[in-house]
């Protein structure tokens, strides 16, 4: 099955997105996608949240921080600054406690501790796919293509998301304990119950948010991962090993896409050595990816002339990638 | 709740006095109890949310954040609860 057919086969499948490792080509496919879906008439949100994003290089334009900023007619493209949104955040917990206690500035062991909670390594990816479901669930666009998603980021955050659920329900369950006593110490002295706890409705908000953010991963009606490959051995070897893991937490892999293909017409002219050994190699691993991934491979896209930058360069790129149903480009 | 319980009081008179003795007698204990498990409970739930601040790593920072300013006020007990030093009386006691 196609790339194409893929898309139009599960028209439910609104988060697309495409891993793999650094520099193999995820926001050439991610911005080709995009600028194919935005073709057909639907609207596309293309997002990132990685601080080296190359979606404002691949548009020639600096859209970091700078919101969805609309890239042709139905594509937007959107940088997320985790750095800048971590900040925001402790500002926005600040600001909370000065309102809440009418303080004129924030105890100074408190700010410490925002302060330094931006340091723990595990900040980033909450903070990253917190915005991922603010951006998903404000619902503007009829698709959501997440550009470069760092393989151990997600599974990091994955394997998190579980533990931080259980732990939230074991808290929550403390929670509801100590509202007990409260009602039990109230009764007794025949007071009125105390004001809802607020912290249990904190704790609820944040399971949610959890729970949201883990299923935008691993949504099977929703969600379409794909893995890109280049015909390398090491690259076979380590998708395998990656979309073993994420099969483990349950991400719906809708296929693998094969990157920077020779033309294969390339061989039959009078070449160097140098690059016949190339396209020998290449030969012999895409046969291994053939007979390793078979018939889960929903493209061959081939090695452009030069790099992929610019619209009408990505047009050109999407007319292969996606020429009439049931094409491999 | 003080505008409902004051009235009430002033009309109770003799009654209310004896309510209240009944209730020193058999459920203020009691009571005092609920409340000292209560703010235990109260000093755990910070140390598994804001450990950091101890210096004792616990689960995730950016959640706990939202969580931080709702025990603000308890903080500092919290921490003069967790660092003071024990000794028998406090078993007893």
């Amino acid at each position: 099955m196609s790339l194409r057919a893929v898309f139009e086969s599960q028209p439910g499948r609104r988060y697309i997105m495409f891993g793999g490792k650094g520099g193999l080509g995820k926001t050439t496919l991610s911005a080709t996608s995009a600028f194919w879906l935005a073709s057909q008439g639907k609207r596309v949100l293309l997002f990132s949240v990685d601080p080296q994003a190359s979606l404002s290089d691949i548009f020639q334009r600096d859209i970091f921080g700078k919101g969805p900023v609309p890239i042709m007619r139905n594509l937007w493209a959107q940088e997320v600054d985790a750095d800048r949104r971590i900040k925001d955040y402790q500002e926005e917990i600040r600001k909370k406690i000065l309102d809440m206690y009418g303080f004129d500035r924030v105890p100074e062991e408190i700010d410490d501790y925002i302060a330094a909670a931006s340091a723990e390594p595990a900040m980033e990816e909450s903070a990253i796919f917190d915005a991922v479901v603010d951006i998903i669930v404000r619902g503007d666009y009829d698709y959501y293509i997440y550009d470069l998603v760092p393989l151990g980021h997600a599974l990091y955050y994955l394997s998190m998301a579980k533990v931080y659920d259980e732990w939230i329900n074991k808290i929550t369950h403390l929670r509801e304990d100590m509202k007990q006593y409260d009602q039990v110490a109230a009764t007794m002295r025949r007071e009125k119950a105390s004001e809802e706890d607020q912290i249990l409705k904190e704790l609820q908000y944040i399971k949610a948010r959890i729970n949201a953010s883990s299923q935008i991963l691993t949504d099977k009606a929703r969600t379409a991962f794909f893995f890109v490959v280049v015909p390398e051995e090491m690259i076979i070897l380590d998708t395998l090993k990656a979309a073993g893991l994420f099969a483990r937490f349950d991400v719906p892999i809708s296929g693998y896409i094969v990157n920077r293909v020779l033309p294969p017409d390339l061989g039959r002219g009078r070449i160097p050595p140098y690059l016949r050994n190339r396209i020998a190699m290449q030969e012999k691993y895409l046969a291994e990816i053939a007979s390793t991934f078979g018939d889960a491979v929903r493209a061959y896209v081939p090695e452009m002339e030069r790099d992929v930058t610019g619209l009408p360069m990505i047009e050109r790129l999407a007319e292969r990638l996606f020429a009439g149903p049931g094409a491999t480009a | 709740m003080a505008e409902a319980g004051e009235p009430k009081r002033k009309k109770g008179g003799v009654f209310g006095v004896f309510k209240d003795i009944v209730y020193g007698m058999s459920s203020h204990e009691m009571a005092r109890h609920a409340v000292r498990t209560r703010a235990s409970m109260e000093h755990l739930f910070i140390l598994i949310t804001m450990g950091d601040l101890l210096g004792i790593p616990i689960l995730p920072p950016y959640y706990s954040l939202r969580l931080l300013p709702h025990v603000t006020p308890q903080i500092a007990s919290w921490k003069r609860r967790m660092l003071r030093e024990r000794d028998v009386t406090d078993v007893l006691g």
